[in-house]
């Protein structure tokens, strides 16, 4: 399988045949392409639940101290 | 069926069960992407005209392609949306229209960067593939945009979805723009696995692999941002509230 290699040197897999740049500028791109549309949705869920947490745990403790203020 | 379909539209229903899928849908992308990229890297014969230049277009094809879905997405979801009222259909159409923009944009700059030694030019305003391709990207910003400029957001689910029917006349275009006008983008070529195809074998095999890599990897990044806008949406219902208690 290895002897299917295009490449007999790594120097050789970099030029790409004269077109390095091109090629390696799109997979290059495609690359940020599929990582930044993982990785973005993957933050904002982190901070959507450490946000809600947050409004829970202050909404939670307001009740609380509400309580002994009510007419009990 | 209908008690299939009003499960179908149940947000809570569609997080658990995305739950469920997504290990296997990101699983089975990554070891498509790996293949599909390593295979083109290191063992995609080059091509007898364009050389090496022919591993950009199994990423733009399939990128290229794929971008052709997010119409007709936003469309059905669209529709569901007007008819039937489906919060989760509009959920998911929100989140088309990003990655869609982006997906047109990846196919813009990988064609440009192909065209710019197979064609000797990154741009020709004259040639109806690469405009009708602009437009889509244009008219997603406009999706985008459009949403975000109603405040209503009910009247805003409703003018995307409309926007987003019409929006499906420019996929047409885009299809057959090789066929009609013939300017410089080329039609596609004849899909062939057998060996003695212009393109060869190898360069067909390697390009679906490549699809259905981004097919797979257009789902999972639409499940999570539609997964995010259920959190948000529906911060109110005790699942969810229960779901942020437990993280």
């Amino acid at each position: 399988m290895l002897d299917a290699i295009q490449f007999s040197s790594f120097s050789e897999f970099l030029h790409m045949g004269g077109y390095a740049f091109n090629v390696w500028s799109v997979y290059g791109l495609f690359a940020v392409f599929i990582m930044a549309n993982l990785f973005f949705p993957l933050r904002k869920k982190q901070q959507i639940l450490k946000e809600q947490k947050r409004r829970l745990l202050f909404s939670e403790t307001a009740d609380d101290a509400q309580a002994p203020a009510g007419d009990k | 069926m209908w008690l299939w379909f009003a499960k179908l539209g149940s947000p809570k229903w569609f997080y658990e069960l995305s739950s469920k899928w997504l290990p296997w849908l990101v699983g089975a992308m990554a070891i498509l992407l790996s293949v599909g990229v390593i295979w083109g890297l290191l063992f995609l014969p080059p091509d007898y005209q364009q050389g090496y230049t022919s591993r950009i277009l199994i990423v733009h094809v399939a990128v290229a392609g794929t971008s052709l879905a997010f119409f007709p997405l936003m469309a059905v979801a669209g529709t569901i949306t007007l008819v039937w009222r489906m919060k989760l259909a509009d959920m998911v159409a929100k989140n088309a229209a990003p990655l869609g923009a982006w997906f047109s944009f990846i196919t813009l700059a990988t064609g440009s960067i192909w065209g710019s030694v197979s064609w000797g030019t990154w741009w020709e305003w004259t040639d109806s593939r690469l405009v009708s391709m602009l437009f889509q990207f244009f008219l997603l910003l406009g999706v985008i945009s459009l949403r975000s400029a109603l405040e209503d957001s009910d009247k805003a689910a409703k003018a995307c979805a409309l926007l987003s029917i019409v929006g499906c006349i420019n996929v047409v275009i885009i299809k057959y723009s090789v066929e009609w006008w013939n300017t410089l983008h080329q039609p596609s070529s004849p899909v062939s696995l057998s060996p003695d195809s212009p393109n060869g074998p190898e360069f067909w095999i390697a390009t679906g692999i490549m699809i259905l890599a981004v097919y797979l990897f257009l789902a999972v990044s639409l499940i999570l941002a539609t997964r995010n806008e259920i959190l948000v949406r529906e911060r109110q219902a005790q699942w969810v509230q229960d779901l942020v208690r437990q993280e």
